[in-house]
């Protein structure tokens, strides 16, 4: 009997090879596409010219070329804290020295400087949470400076917004995809 | 009896004295709402070629008078105040010459490593660092008031610069022409204190203004700076540590900075402050004193003329690179006036 199922137990094991049955299905989805970065795009209507031309600033073509070759090019303020860890830990330590000897003059000092670094703190820590309600250091977002552009363009306008350069994997035409949503919706409102 | 009538005059002078002084004061914010409205409005107009202009005009004066308001202002015996003013005179020398040596070393290539953003961090560490001494030394020398927060708010800064080095030296380069409006405010404090108040009054302008030059100007296209002045002038202004903000924004408030910053040192101070002709060598007290340095007074400022002319010819015989070396070079008035400006408070 024990026999029999082992057997057993070896033959499905052995099916199981050839048709990968313990391996999960491979991923159809395309290779993700790879930020490159991030600048400044002028959509110009033109009466005059017989064929779309595209201009890339020389400089934002090196930091093309860097970030497709993961070079450093121009990386925003997170990216440029993260990236530096010498910077950050100096930059840590001169936080605590900071806080440490404010708490030093806060004790030294008499009532009336406790009273206003208590109301700074206090201060403070209303700002910073009002900051993270409304999320005030997120800044607009980019959507808004291209809700015009259907006008602008038959009206003859330019306009001019914030693009990420992406480089994807597949197809061979360049893609400008722009974020037109209806008026005084957000993306996650819709 | 007499003096009975001398009682009733009392009012009426005083009445006269303070109409005096509120007609003065009109005149004050009248001439500076003014002058900040046409600066703004010059600005959003013609950045790039106001701002040539401006600087091979002003730049050379107004340093030749922040030297004199700085003679000026100080005392022939250093007395309780030695240890500040060497630590002072030393520091501003020091951090010039290694100010002047950054470029330098960028050139020979002789810093390691690619990272130039510590370089700019440990310069301005050692700037901040001098900044909390001076204040440190300053609070020593006014035993009454506690300076000794400066310490914890000087490491504060050196903490934001080591997070964001060409941002904070951007933020120098900003806010470098306010510090002449805080001059003028300690000036006019001790010179016409009664005009205070409708000074700070119309300073309530300047935010408004800001603002309105941003709103104009953050939706435009970037000022084009095709050729190596215009590029350079966009650089200092910061167009590539801020590329998601309109090159003619940043160029435009600084221009405006700029402009209220020499208005108020070749026009404001010498007016509020004026002792007699301003090229009189005896109207400065180090001067004057009878154990003063009149000859190193004289020449010190027949020197600064001398340098004030020369920058004069060498922006018309090479504009761009006078603007570089004028740039680097003036981070010593930059600095000096810190030290005074502490003396002040």
């Amino acid at each position: 009997m024990m026999q029999k199922l082992f057997a057993a137990f070896f033959f499905v094991a052995m099916l199981a090879i050839p048709i990968f049955g313990d391996i999960a299905r491979p991923n159809s989805s395309p290779k993700p596409a790879k930020f490159v970065t991030y600048s400044g795009l002028e959509i110009v209507p033109d009466a005059k010219g017989n064929e779309a031309r595209l201009e890339i600033p020389q400089q934002l073509w090196k930091e093309m070329q860097a970030g497709v070759t993961d070079l450093p090019a121009n990386p925003n303020l997170a990216q440029r804290i993260a990236q530096s860890s010498p910077r950050t830990v100096i930059a840590g330590l001169f936080l605590f020295m900071s806080v440490s000897l404010t708490g030093v003059w806060v004790a030294r000092s008499g009532q009336k400087n406790q009273k206003i670094a208590a109301a700074l703190l206090l201060a403070a820590a209303v700002v910073g949470a009002a900051t993270i309600i409304t999320r005030a250091n997120a800044g607009p977002p980019g959507y808004i400076r291209w809700q015009n552009l259907p006008q602008a363009l038959s009206e003859g306008r330019s306009t001019q917004g914030g693009v990420s350069i992406v480089i994807v994997p597949e197809g061979n035409n360049i893609k400008l995809i722009v974020p037109l949503h209806k008026s005084g919706k957000n993306p996650g409102e819709e | 009896m007499q003096r009975a009538e001398e009682l009733n005059l009392i009012p009426w002078r005083r009445a006269t004295r303070r109409s005096v002084t509120s007609a003065g004061a009109r005149m004050l914010v009248l001439a500076l709402a003014a002058w900040a409205s046409i600066s703004a409005l010059l600005a959003i107009w013609l950045p790039l070629q106001v701002s040539v202009i401006t600087v091979f005009l002003f730049a050379g004066p107004h340093n030749w008078f922040e030297l004199r308001y700085f003679l000026l202002r100080l005392p022939v015996r250093f007395g309780r105040s030695r240890a500040f003013f060497l630590t002072a005179f030393a520091g501003i020398a020091f951090l010039t010459l290694t100010y002047i040596s950054l470029p330098l070393i960028y050139n020979f290539n002789l810093w390691p490593g690619a990272d130039w953003s510590i370089p700019i961090a440990i310069w301005n560490t050692l700037m901040l660092v001098w900044l909390g001494v001076l204040v440190w030394l300053r609070g020593k020398l006014k035993p009454r008031s506690d300076w000794l927060w400066g310490i914890p708010v000087a490491f504060l800064l050196v903490a934001i610069n080591w997070f964001v080095p060409e941002l904070f030296s951007l933020g120098i380069v900003y806010a470098h022409p306010l510090i002449a409006l805080w001059f003028f405010d300690r000036h006019l404090k001790r010179a016409r204190p009664e005009w205070l108040p409708a000074y700070r009054r119309c300073l309530c302008l300047l935010p408004i203004l800001i603002v309105g030059i941003c709103w104009k100007l953050a939706p435009t296209s970037p000022l084009a700076d095709d050729n190596g002045l215009f590029w350079r002038i966009t650089q200092h202004a910061g167009a590539q540590l801020l590329p998601n903000v309109s090159s003619h924004l940043l160029v435009s408030v600084h221009l405006f900075l700029e402009m209220l910053h020499y208005a108020v040192w070749l026009v404001a101070l010498p007016l509020i402050g004026a002792r007699g002709r301003f090229w009189d060598v005896k109207t400065v007290p180090l001067a004057r004193h009878p154990r003063g340095f009149p000859r190193l007074v004289m020449a010190m400022l027949i020197l600064g003329l001398f340098l004030a002319g020369l920058l004069w010819f060498g922006f018309s015989v090479d504009y761009t690179t006078t603007r570089d070396v004028y740039f680097t070079v003036a981070i010593a008035h930059v600095l000096a006036e810190a030290p005074f400006l502490m003396r002040m408070l």
